[in-house]
């Protein structure tokens, strides 16, 4: 496909269309003004011409007074030689009649009829010629009406309007083009301030995503557009930032293993140990392998997440039947710890079984980690208009108040004294964000609190009407 | 013998032939040894070509396949080898684990995958699982190791003739570890098969749950059956061998 042409070439073609029939249009229009102007002017000149000779005609010549007639006329014109006379009778004998032009003698018949008087014109040997032209009924009985035309060159009007359509013609293809080059010249001009974000724009590199455009200097047309490209700057800027976090969260989360390994590989290999050492040493080799391969596995998810997370499949669930499966698992663990597990009230809500069972079992083992000995873990399911809420809370430690959005950072862990890595209650710190990437990829959200030493998550979920299920098969 | 050749040795008299096709050397070695150790018979190959050969002509009970695969990959190997009427389970190896894989991997006839990394004694209790689908075994009401008794019908658990009370839970996990008595049963696959939990989950729950069951059936007797392999997860069987 061909691209489309440069706004600058569009716009300066515009500019000279649009002036070029402007200004045609304005020519036809005073042509036509000057034109009838001139036909009033003649109109008013001959009328008063017919008038006399209409009175004179009221009274009509014998034939043989005809040459009296004449004269008469002659004599009353002499001061206008311009002036031409033309008298017939309604049947085409002529009374009056110049020597030097031709009248049209059927025109005149066809024009002559009613009482009011008829402008018209006409050529005759290279002339131009205007008359009027009114049929007079003589006063006496008996006589025919006669048919009168008063008629004047009008060449020097003609050569007028010739000289006015020849300046025209000259001066609107100059018009044109010179509007053409102005209009070419504020377009440049106009869109200088796009160049300018154009410059910018390329100024933005992957290290630089900090450059913005310039809204303040662009016309009002262009701040929108600067807004919006600015706006997507932001974003790939906070999702450029995520990704160098989440490389260096990765490499700086794995540099400890990593090292552990290595140096008690190669301590082990400095001298002959025993079986027993080896198969010690491969086996916490092993633990601390496991961890890492689970934590990749878990990063990866995240790393997706980051990009949306798709559902593979959804399905109604029934939510109080999917906790009370949740704590069964964790119904041993919270046992050997002192914990009471509790769970009330009960929803449906729709999403993938599998993603959901995995965000509130990071959320149960949260909760039962960091319960008090003797304490208790609930979880209450509620309904509400288009919402259903599920918390998890459990008695203990309360999380601090800046620590509330934390916690559902990346490898954020509740006490920093404790080495990274080596968290004793083997938790990697990735458990809450990937909690809370399913439950957004859900639709819902979670949230954190803390308050009278209980610590509690809330997420909430798109809710399914519990009549809508009802003929669903489980 | 070391510990945990002992705890895997007892596949060996089955004599089982399994193919292995990865490119990657060390992987494939490693995982060569490994499932010699615990007594199948190991082809390796290394590229995709030569991994359909040996596939279509060495008679194995099954194939584990990696999936990117220099010459052919993965998918055109099982494609061939189920066009050409070899039906023996195929174990995909992938390093992605796209949802789209999964469902291409198992539209295509695949029988299991794993996602590397993996741990080795997950890729064994897979390997046991899907050669042990094949053969046709009589569904036993009653389940013995030594002189632990297990009656699936009546729900009753009894050791040296006591009656031993165990949770729904506690039973199915017993349930599991004699049923496959001598295989090392990694935690995660515990979680996944006991309380369908098919997802790295927490393993103290698993170790929690090991340990209350060790509580009921081993401590009071004299032998143990259930013994933790460090780094692999928990194996019953009778100390010295059955």
């Amino acid at each position: 496909m061909r691209p489309p042409a440069s706004l600058t070439t569009r716009l300066t073609l515009l500019f000279v269309l649009v002036s070029s029939s402007v200004l045609l249009g304005l020519a036809w229009v005073l042509h036509t003004a000057v034109e009838r102007h001139f036909v009033e002017m003649d109109r008013d000149i001959l009328q008063s011409k017919v008038n006399v000779l209409e009175r004179l005609l009221k009274r009509p010549p014998a034939a043989e007074e005809l040459t009296a007639l004449q004269s008469a006329v002659v004599d009353m014109f002499r001061s206008d030689p311009e002036l031409k006379v033309f008298v017939e009778t309604a049947d085409g004998n002529p009374i009056l009649s110049p020597g030097d032009i031709a009248f049209p003698g059927e025109k005149l018949r066809n024009l002559a009829n009613g009482s009011t008087p008829r402008v018209f014109s006409w050529w005759d040997n290279g002339s131009r010629y205007r008359g009027l032209v009114k049929a007079v009924q003589p006063a006496l009985p008996d006589f025919k009406p006669m048919i009168v035309v008063a008629a004047i060159n009008i060449d020097h009007h003609e050569r007028f309007m010739e000289r006015y359509s020849r300046t025209l013609s000259a001066f609107i293809p100059v018009a044109a083009i010179l509007s053409g080059f102005l209009g070419w010249r504020a377009t440049r001009r106009g869109l200088a301030p796009l160049r300018l974000i154009e410059e910018r724009a390329a100024s933005v590199t992957a290290s630089q995503l900090n450059h913005r455009l310039p809204e303040d200097a662009a016309p009002r047309e262009l701040t929108g557009l600067a807004y919006e490209l600015n706006c997507m700057l932001d974003r790939l800027e906070e999702a450029f930032r995520r990704l160098s976090n989440f490389s260096s969260d990765l490499a700086h989360e794995m540099r400890t293993p990593v090292s552990n390994l290595l140096t008690q590989t190669q301590v082990a290999l400095s001298q002959p140990r025993s079986q027993r050492e080896y198969q010690e040493i491969l086996a916490s080799s092993s633990e601390e392998l496991d961890r890492l391969s689970r934590m990749i596995g878990d990063m990866l998810f995240l790393a997706k997440a980051d990009n949306g997370l798709s559902l593979p499949s959804v399905q109604d669930i029934r939510m109080h039947e999917e906790m009370s499966e949740l704590l069964e698992f964790y119904d041993a663990l919270a046992e050997e710890e002192g914990v009471r597990l509790i769970t009330s009230g009960r929803a449906m809500v729709r999403g993938n079984r599998l993603m959901l069972r995995r965000a509130f079992s990071n959320l149960l083992s949260n909760a039962v980690r960091h319960a008090d000995e003797g304490g208790r873990v609930g979880v209450s399911i509620a309904e509400h208009d288009s919402t259903v809420s599920v918390s998890v809370e459990n008695t203990g430690e309360p999380i601090l108040p800046e620590e509330l959005t934390r916690v559902f950072e990346r490898f954020y862990r509740a006490d920093d004294a404790r080495p990274r890595y080596q968290d004793s209650t083997g938790g990697l710190g990735l458990g809450l964000a990937i909690t809370r990437a399913i439950v957004r990829a859900h639709g819902g959200d979670v949230t954190a609190s803390s308050a009278q030493g209980v610590a509690r998550f809330i997420v909430t979920l798109p809710r399914v009407p519990e009549e809508r299920v009802a003929g669903v098969p489980v | 013998m070391t510990q945990w050749q002992n705890a895997l040795g007892t596949e060996r008299e089955n004599g089982m032939k399994v193919l292995i096709v990865e490119d990657e050397r060390k992987t494939g070695t490693y995982l060569q040894q490994g499932l010699t150790e615990a007594g199948y018979t190991v082809d390796l190959a290394t590229d995709g070509v030569e991994g359909l050969h040996q596939a279509l002509t060495g008679h194995h009970d099954l194939v584990v396949l990696d999936v990117m695969l220099p010459n052919m990959d993965g998918w055109q190997i099982l494609e061939t080898l189920r066009r050409g009427g070899r039906d023996m389970p195929v174990l995909f190896l992938t390093a992605r684990d796209q949802v789209e894989d999964r469902v291409r991997g198992l539209e295509l006839g695949a029988d299991d995958y794993l996602v590397k990394p993996f741990a080795f004694s997950e890729l064994l209790a897979r390997v046991c699982t899907l050669l042990r689908r094949g053969r046709v075994e009589p569904e036993p009401t009653t389940l013995r190791v030594a002189d632990l008794e297990l009656d699936l019908l009546g729900h009753r658990a009894t050791r040296a003739g006591q009656r031993i009370d165990l949770t729904a839970k506690e039973f199915a996990l017993l349930e599991l570890f004699m049923r496959r008595r001598s295989e090392v049963l990694p935690r995660s696959l515990i979680a996944s098969q006991v309380w369908d939990m098919n997802f790295d989950s927490d393993t103290n729950v698993v170790e929690v749950a090991v340990r209350r069951l060790r509580r009921k059936i081993d401590e009071p007797f004299d032998t143990r059956l259930i013994r933790t392999i460090r780094g692999m997860g928990y194996v019953m069987e009778v100390e010295g061998g059955a």
